[in-house]
């Protein structure tokens, strides 16, 4: 309720708008947005009829886990987005979100290795996770620079240093925590699944339920007016960059459930990670990110995957129908905002 | 008074003057730590092979790059041009046409990559982020149906690898090949949007491009222009690359992307308005460079490399942003 009312604030352009025109505006953004939930929903009713067990509860069940490590990056993502305005080189973005989680999940997979208990182990990489986190906030925000490029730079070392650990192999991991979250399961829905349902309500009530999240949205889209009206934008930009670091640490955890071991490569999982928080501000009344809308766009891009996995298409097929959606998508939101007549 | 507000104005001159040679004194720095510790580090031969085998290719993907970001905008799929122009490239070589097919046909492939960019950009309206990272992700899937998931295609010498040879492994005028074609590139692209009216339209489209569009500048024209020259440019470095380690490999473009965009962006700081030049971007891909090859001399193993250069680039760009800020 609060961040609707927030968008209108924030939206409210300086001309004044005619009755008529803005409602204009609000139907050609519905018509938007109702198009890419049908061809979403299109989509899906085509693998509900040809992909075989494609509705199963195990197969739905099956998808939400594999989206559980996409999701909690995805949010991490998101907060960023939100707090540091979507310019294409100045607003926020973090880069090292990936490298962070593969850092966190070989510390966390080396000491679980060497002895040390779930506790210490799974603090120790949230520590890793956030301090990664608070390197982010004082290079944006202590030392202006801009986000792209402090992150760059910070995607760098936690890569090199996640390499200097674990020498580039793979570290097993077996753990209490580990045994829970691979097998233990609670009303029929396992524990990776119950993670991202639970991570979910905690960001969408963070960020949507809350005044905080009202006051991010603020700092984001006008930070001189969040400055004039007294909110502390280098608090909320550096909490957003050391949110982004613990999600990473949370994701690190998963991904070692679900390999039972921290593997090299969780770099690549970067432009998923940016594709779906990107694609989810079409689910949102103005086109902004969105907790909700991540978790859609997340959900949409496993239940894609996994319907051509179901109808025995090439793997190879999916990056690239992932690309294409994403411009169309893009190019009918876009097409709508221009036909607004808004500049 | 008068005194005191001098000698406030000196001190931020020093820290204005330090913050805009940041790279430039580090740069210095970094080759004086290297000659002490390594003494092979300042040989011809060691700087010989720095500049053939980590700067030409890097900085030719990073002269489109500077391009691109002057224009306000980025282009992700610089690896998806590599790669292409490197898969049309020794495709066409294995089936057996000769260097000349080969070239036309790779920077083709690059060109189309160029062109599907300018059109989602200018026609479509996509931002450029999202453009080209929709674009990166289809060319990853193109390449991986072509070559069944990924094989890597080699060139033996039973193919037309004497064409192919041609390219990177000779010279003239005792210069390679590789470092000729850079040379060339960047006086091109020196001249091209520091000195004359489609880099002026750039460097207005990047500042201001609302006020760009009204004073009557073709924004879509110029804008496809900028995209398309990028793309080629990392046509360029693929077919480079390609006919230096006689093969294709899938996918192998990406790794230019960050760098590239770091070295452009750590060029931005010779400018008091963070603006990309072509200068600025040599520099950048120089300290990368360096850094990497000085490392690798000193006995750092290639996991410390990476945390090396991490840690270096986040220091100058600290150095240089910290003490802009300081200095207003």
């Amino acid at each position: 309720m609060s961040a609707t009312v927030l968008h209108t604030e924030v939206g409210v352009s300086d001309e004044k708008q005619t009755a008529a025109k803005s409602a204009g505006r609000r139907f050609g953004a519905l018509v938007v947005r109702l198009g890419a939930i049908a061809a979403f929903a299109a989509i899906m009713a085509y693998f509900v009829i040809f992909a075989p067990g494609f509705t199963s509860t195990f197969n739905l069940i099956n998808v939400v886990e594999q989206s559980a490590i996409l999701g909690v990056l995805a949010y991490g993502m998101t907060a960023v987005i939100i707090g540091g305005g979507s310019d294409v080189t100045e607003g926020g973005i973090d880069l090292s979100i990936a490298a962070n989680m593969g850092l966190c999940a070989a510390v966390y997979a080396t000491l679980l290795s060497m002895g040390y208990g779930d506790f210490l182990s799974v603090l120790a990489a949230i520590a890793v996770g956030m301090a990664v986190g608070a390197l982010n906030a004082l290079a944006v925000v202590g030392l202006g620079i801009l986000p792209l490029l402090a992150t760059l730079a910070v995607l760098n070392v936690a890569a090199g240093m996640e390499l200097t650990l674990t020498q580039n192999t793979v570290v097993g991991a077996s753990s209490p925590l580990l045994g829970v979250l691979v097998s233990g399961s609670f009303l029929g829905v396992s524990a990776l699944a119950w993670a991202l349902i639970v991570f979910s309500a905690i960001m969408i009530v963070l960020v949507h339920g809350t005044s905080f999240g009202l006051r991010l949205y603020a700092v984001g889209g006008h930070p001189e007016a969040a400055r004039a009206a007294g909110i502390s934008v280098p608090f909320y930009v550096s909490f957003t960059y050391v949110l982004s670091g613990l999600c990473a640490a949370v994701a690190a955890i998963l991904t070692v459930s679900r390999l039972s071991a921290s593997t090299p490569g969780s770099g690549e999982l970067l432009l998923s990670v940016l594709a779906a928080a990107l694609l989810g501000t079409v689910f949102s009344r103005r086109f902004v990110p969105t907790m909700g809308g991540t978790l859609l766009s997340v959900l949409f891009i496993g239940l894609l995957a996994n319907g051509f996995q179901l109808l025995n298409v090439s793997s190879y097929w999916v990056n690239g129908v992932q690309g294409a959606l994403i411009l169309l998508v893009v190019a009918i939101t876009s097409f709508a905002r221009g036909s607004e007549g808004s500049r | 008074m008068s005194v005191s507000a001098n000698d406030n104005s000196a001190k931020v001159s020093v820290r204005g003057f330090l913050a805009k040679y940041s790279v430039l004194i580090a740069f210095a720095v970094i080759v004086i730590l290297f000659a002490v510790a390594s003494p092979t580090f300042l040989t011809p031969a060691n700087l010989f092979n720095v500049l053939v085998n980590n700067v030409v290719m890097l900085a030719i993907v990073a002269l489109g790059l500077t391009i691109v970001i002057s224009s306000g905008g980025i282009d992700l799929s610089v690896g998806v041009s590599v790669d292409m122009a490197s898969m049309i490239f020794v495709m066409l070589l294995a089936a057996g046409y000769g260097g000349v097919v080969g070239v036309a046909g790779g920077l083709g492939a690059a060109l189309i990559v160029g062109i599907l960019n300018a059109i989602l950009i200018t026609r479509l309206n996509i931002s450029p982020f999202l453009a080209t990272l929709g674009v990166l992700f289809i060319g990853q899937s193109t390449q991986q149906l072509a070559t069944s998931g990924g094989q890597p295609i080699y060139l033996t010498s039973g193919y037309a690898a004497d064409q192919f040879n041609a390219i990177a492994r000779t010279a003239l005028f005792g210069i390679p090949t590789p470092v000729l074609v850079l040379i060339v590139l960047v006086i091109a692209v020196h001249v091209l949007l520091h000195r004359s009216v489609f880099g002026r339209y750039v460097q207005a489209m990047g500042a201001q491009p609302g006020v760009a569009w009204y004073s009557g500048i073709r924004v879509p024209r110029e804008l496809s222009m900028v995209h398309v020259l990028c793309a080629l440019l990392a046509g360029v470095t693929g077919i480079l690359l390609s006919s230096t380690v006689k093969s294709y490999v899938p996918l192998s473009g990406n790794a230019f992307l960050l760098d590239a965009i770091g070295a452009t962006f750590i060029g931005t700081t010779l400018s008091r308005e963070r603006k990309p030049s072509v200068i600025g971007t040599l520099l950048g891909v120089l300290l990368l460079a360096i850094v990497k090859n000085g490392l690798l001399l000193v006995g750092w193993n290639f996991y410390w490399q990476q945390v090396g250069i991490g840690v270096l680039v986040f220091l100058v760009l600290a150095a240089s942003f910290g003490l802009r800020r300081a200095a207003h």
